[in-house]
């Protein structure tokens, strides 16, 4: 499934520009420690962290997208070089639980 | 249904969580940190010839080794403290400007950070490993245009860098809003 596609479907704000990718699988993490070890490339990473390093651990990786939970936002610069790094960030107010059921119910496994 | 992709040579294995922890000297001002795999981690002050060592900060980290299917050698990282993105670096730094030139041929520049000896002195990371860590995160990135370049500490960032910058979960476990 295409993340634009699946964004629009679970009502994602996007909040850096609206890259395009192929989403393969989900990776739930908080810690980018976590996320450099276990997490592969394309998974959509459901975090609540809107630190920069999130952004390092996820371009390492390639992951395809971020999903920021509980209407948390990221800094601007946070922004600024998620955009570089063409990694799209989003942002929900439902937290990560809520997240991983609606991801799974949008067909996501 | 996806396609059956090649086996990459290189895979992180032993994976060992645990913490890096940062101690400080308070007569000589010496800053140190090193990896500890218990499950606390331990906090105490202690002696160490001249030197007392207090406990200064946390980390929750992990070590790894990676396995060469080609060899079936497994190699250590130990020496290996954390990754430095270039976007984490100060705006007027040298490897900033090294990064967003490398950023226009689509490559990411990631410094390795490696711990200290006892004596303050860096523990590098030898060429061999720098090259099968780069192919290990490389092997990775098959299906994308981009590439990452890992690089030894030549500009001894780890005098100047913050442990925050490093991609280590220090301070992340807070809540802080952004950076």
């Amino acid at each position: 499934m295409k993340l634009q596609e699946l964004a629009a479907k679970l009502e994602l704000k996007c909040v850096t520009q609206a890259f395009d990718k192929d989403v393969s699988g989900v990776y739930i993490s908080d810690m980018v420690s976590d996320v450099i070890a276990n997490a592969k490339p394309g998974d959509l990473l459901v975090t609540v962290q809107i630190h920069s390093n999130v952004i390092a651990a996820a371009n390492l990786v390639d992951i395809c997208g971020i999903v920021v939970t509980q209407g948390k936002l990221p800094a601007e610069d946070v922004v600024k070089m998620a955009n570089k790094a063409e990694i799209p960030v989003f942002s929900t107010n439902l937290n990560r639980w809520q997240m991983a059921t609606r991801l799974y119910e949008a067909g996501i496994r | 249904m996806t396609s059956e992709t090649a086996k990459p040579r290189y895979e992180m294995v032993n994976v060992r969580p645990g913490h890096v922890i940062v101690e400080h000297d308070g007569r000589s001002r010496a800053v140190r940190s090193y990896f500890s795999a218990e499950p606390s981690p331990p906090v105490e002050e202690y002696w160490e010839g001249v030197h007392v060592w207090k406990h200064w900060g946390t980390a929750q980290s992990f070590q790894f080794d990676v396995l060469d299917h080609a060899t079936g050698k497994t190699v250590t990282f130990n020496e290996l403290l954390g990754l430095l993105y270039y976007g984490c670096c100060q705006e007027d730094s040298a490897i900033r400007l090294i990064g967003e030139l490398a950023h226009e041929n689509r490559i990411s520049i990631y410094i390795a950070i490696t711990y200290e000896a006892p004596d303050g002195t860096p523990t590098r990371l030898s060429r061999d490993k720098l090259v099968i860590l780069n192919r290990l995160f490389n092997d990775r990135l098959q299906a994308s245009k981009k590439k990452v370049l890992i690089l030894p500490d030549l500009f001894d960032l780890y005098k100047t860098m913050s442990y925050g910058q490093i991609m280590i979960d220090f301070g992340l476990t807070s809540m802080e809003e952004g950076r």
